[in-house]
């Protein structure tokens, strides 16, 4: 994993920590950002502009001022416009949308990766370096010796135990070839080496080679070096995998001391197959550390079964940053399904959500929903941005965000009051006069408040001008008239009031 | 967005400031009509130096009023030496045009129909006729204190106090006042009750003829159609602002007076200037906040849109408040704010 600080694209666990809308798939920076934008994209009042919470505050709110019904989230996805799913921020996005929101990213994370490579002709950092026939990653020289010294000794401790296995030559062979230089075998090989892929490929190739060396060819070629790590989980030898696993596992404790079943309860193949957590995924991963004294035993295992020879070839046993998620994706999606989905979300698969969504006419097109997007994205970061000098109600959210608190539920009934007007919310939540002034609505919406003036017969102005400071004495009269003038005027005035 | 200009005009007033206005033809002459006595002509140009103080006109009193009359060179002004004077800009001379029975709160002026309309406590307003000068002022009583007017090319808005708002049709106020001179009893077009609750502050024409602003002492502004039908006049609204949250209180809001009121001559929007020191501009017709100012130190009194719409004049003095004593304007400001183009440019109504 060197110099994975050093890229300037975003790492996949960066990506998939990306806050992201339910509604239209985007992802954000920040929570706050999504926020804000679910308030000015989907919870916006389209009658009065009127940002709400949640979904279910503006079909409130519609329902209460405008009397009009929500039906659909607006700009959302043909699939997304319920209005069933309560959703404010990251929360409350149902399981399985987010763990296909993911497959998603991952998807789209490898193809870019895979992009990047291409142009590049650079491997992959870490994780996925291998897979690219025309690119083989060289190990370097005193790596390849190492390995060929300890290949070498291991031939010789497995000749001194007499159990040289028939089902590893062949992949001894293809293993050691690239060490001896060899460009024909080298290229199946390559994927498999210098990189945490090879952390699979290493103990499966075992298997693999047993059987045949063409499972990985093939994969290589059909997914172009993207999915090097993949290919052996998701290639056409999906269904010969698993058992791939579990047979070395099983076979780990008793060659070894481990009690059978205490490190390993439970199949791998199940924990792999339902999305286990890393922590399962590790648990595989421990056991090549302890192959090297195990396995000198290997003969014994049926040809089968994969066993992990070359496993200590590897000292270096780097665990590859695959999550949970992806593991289940791999061994779920079928390899075509896989390569299609991800083209699907990568270039035009919106467009057919499109006619979907064209078809029902009752939504915007979504082409258009999302030209609106881009623009909306770099208001709603200018509203940000620009918090400083122009306060609104998204700025609002940030900065009680900031200090903790949460945005006030003011959208989820139309009983708040358009409060916060010094910071803008109030000219977006205009309401009619009839209401909000001369109906006895009065008692909801008052919120206590302090007049800075308050006094409702008598102006500013005419106070002023009762100050000695200001006062005019007109020629010719004296200073008594002037209070008598008033005087006057105030009675004037009741008597025509 | 660029960076929009603004700067401080050199040599304010010396005191409170109770109206600034831009002339008609010129975008940098400014009038300010001050709580000092002075008038105060301004040439706004050159915002190194702050502008430049081009004449100082000296009154009897606090001037509470002033606008330009025909031409750039021509002023009129109201203030509480109960006179509505002309003043020529040119020579400095002054005329006095009517005298009121109290101090006289506001003046306006119609081009469309030659005519000067000043308002004054004593309830009475005073039709001034300049295109015919040997025709006498015509008084109009009132019910109640005026506070502010507004007049457009056809229409006068004159808020009163009681919350009393009455409306009236220039030509045939004109028509009627020319065939009498009994017309202190003449009837205006509408009369109407203000939709806000409290004293009503300022109000302000659109520069369509369509309707005006008006503004109340609790921090609320109103939006009304002329237009009697119903459509229209459903059509009007009322909105919270110029309000900060009390940080002592729990809850409670402190709440400022809407001072002044001016509506953007191009875009039609409107700005509102509040006792918090709070400048914000508003899309009527969106129902929208475009954008509110960086706080002013101090409350703001008078605001003016220049005739092009380039430049917003905004005058900020100390605010006047409940029970105050003793009030003094000392640390009165100008301020003026070169606008972008599309600055005060409300976005297009949502279709």
């Amino acid at each position: 994993m060197v110099g994975k600080k050093k890229r300037g694209h975003p790492d996949i666990e960066e990506l998939l920590a990306r806050p992201w809308c339910y509604y239209c798939e985007r992802d954000f920076d920040d929570l706050k950002i999504l926020i804000s934008h679910q308030k000015a994209k989907h919870f916006k009042c389209e009658r009065c502009g009127r940002r709400l919470n949640t979904a279910g505050g503006l079909s409130v709110h519609m329902n209460q001022v405008h009397k009009e019904t929500l039906t659909s989230v607006d700009n959302s996805l043909p699939n997304r416009q319920g209005l069933e799913v309560e959703i404010f921020g990251m929360e409350g996005i149902p399981e399985d949308v987010a763990q296909a929101h993911n497959q998603r990213i991952i998807a789209g994370f490898y193809q870019a990766e895979a992009e990047r490579r291409a142009t590049t002709g650079n491997p992959g950092p870490g994780g996925n370096a291998g897979g690219q026939p025309k690119k083989p990653k060289f190990e370097s020289p005193a790596d390849l010796k190492k390995r060929l010294a300890e290949h070498k000794a291991r031939k010789e401790a497995e000749k001194a135990a007499g159990t040289e296995s028939g089902g590893n030559t062949p992949l001894d062979g293809a293993q050691n070839s690239p060490l001896g230089q060899s460009p024909a075998s080298f290229q199946n090989a390559g994927p498999y080496i210098a990189s945490p892929a090879a952390s699979y490929g290493a103990p499966q190739s075992a298997g693999y080679g047993s059987f045949s060396q063409e499972p990985y060819s093939q994969p290589a070629v059909a997914y172009q070096q993207p999915y090097s790590s993949q290919p052996p989980f998701s290639g056409p030898p999906a269904a010969g995998f698993q058992p791939q696993f579990s047979p070395p596992q099983q076979q780990y404790p008793p060659s070894q001391s481990f009690p059978p079943g205490q490190n390993y309860p439970g199949g791998p193949n199940q924990s792999f197959g339902a999305g286990s957590p890393p922590g399962s995924y590790n648990g595989y991963q421990a056991a090549p550390s302890h192959t090297p004294p195990a396995h000198g035993n290997l003969p014994n295992r049926p040809p089968s079964l994969p066993p992990a020879p070359g496993l200590p070839q590897r000292p270096s046993f780097a665990a590859p940053s695959v999550p949970t998620y992806q593991m289940q994706q791999m061994h779920q999606g079928p390899p075509a399904s896989f390569q299609s989905q991800q083209n699907g979300w990568q270039g035009n698969g919106w467009k057919g959500q499109d006619q979907k969504a064209a078809m029902s006419s009752a939504y915007p097109p979504h082409s258009q929903g999302y030209g609106d997007y881009s623009t909306n994205a770099s208001s709603v970061d200018d509203l940000v941005s620009g918090a400083a000098r122009e306060v609104d109600d998204i700025d609002e959210i940030i900065r009680m965000a900031e200090a903790g608190i949460k945005p006030p539920k003011k959208g989820d009934s139309t009983t708040a009051p358009p409060q916060a007007s010094e910071t803008g919310a109030a000219p977006t939540l205009l309401e009619p006069i009839a209401k909000a002034e001369t109906s006895g609505k009065k008692s909801k919406k008052d919120k206590p408040m302090k007049m800075v003036y308050s006094d409702n017969e008598i102006s500013p102005e005419e106070k002023m001008s009762l100050m000695p400071r200001y006062a005019f004495i007109p020629e010719g009269k004296a200073e008594s008239s002037l209070v008598g003038g008033h005087t006057a005027l105030v009675v004037a005035g009741i008597v025509d009031a | 967005m660029a960076p929009t200009i603004q700067y401080e005009l050199s040599s304010p007033p010396t005191d409170a400031v109770s109206a600034i206005k831009f002339a008609p033809d010129s975008p940098t002459r400014l009038l300010v009509s001050s709580w000092d006595r002075n008038v105060y002509l301004y040439d706004i140009s050159g915002e190194e130096e702050g502008g430049k103080l081009i004449e100082k006109y000296e009154h009897r009193a606090p001037v509470l009023d002033v606008c330009f009359g025909a031409d750039d060179h021509e002023a009129f002004s109201a203030g509480m030496d109960w006179q509505v004077k002309r003043i020529n800009l040119d020579s400095g001379e002054t005329e006095v045009l009517s005298t009121h029975e109290g101090p006289v709160k506001s003046v306006v002026y119609s081009k469309e129909q030659s005519i000067l309309v000043s308002s004054s406590w004593d309830l009475t307003l005073h039709f001034h006729y300049l295109s015919s000068p040997e025709k006498e002022t015509t008084v109009i009583s009132l019910p109640a204190k005026p506070h502010s007017l507004s007049i457009t090319s056809s229409k006068l808005v004159v808020a009163m106090a009681a919350r009393l708002l009455y409306i009236y049709e220039l030509k045939s106020t004109l028509l009627l006042t020319s065939q009498s001179n009994v017309a202190s009893k003449l009837d205006p077009w509408q009369q109407r009750e203000s939709s806000l609750k409290f004293m009503t502050r300022a109000v302000a024409c659109m520069p369509n003829d369509d309707g005006y602003a008006s503004s109340s002492i609790e921090g609320r502004v109103a939006v009304e159609w002329f237009d009697p039908s119903p459509e229209s006049q459903a059509r009007k609204y009322a909105f919270k602002c110029h309000r900060q949250p009390d940080p002592e209180g729990e809850g409670t809001d402190i709440v400022y007076p809407v001072n002044a009121l001016a509506f953007h001559p191009v875009h039609g929007t409107f700005a509102s200037g509040g006792g918090d020191g709070v400048v914000a501009l508003w899309d009527a017709n969106a129902k929208r906040r475009i954008r509110q100012y960086q706080k002013y130190p101090q409350s703001v009194a008078a605001l003016c849109f220049s005739s092009d719409g380039k430049y917003l004049a905004i005058g900020a003095c100390p605010g006047f408040e409940t029970a105050q004593e003793e009030y003094s304007g000392e640390g009165t400001k100008l301020y003026i704010r070169e606008l972008s183009e599309t600055e005060a440019k409300g976005k297009p109504p949502k279709a």
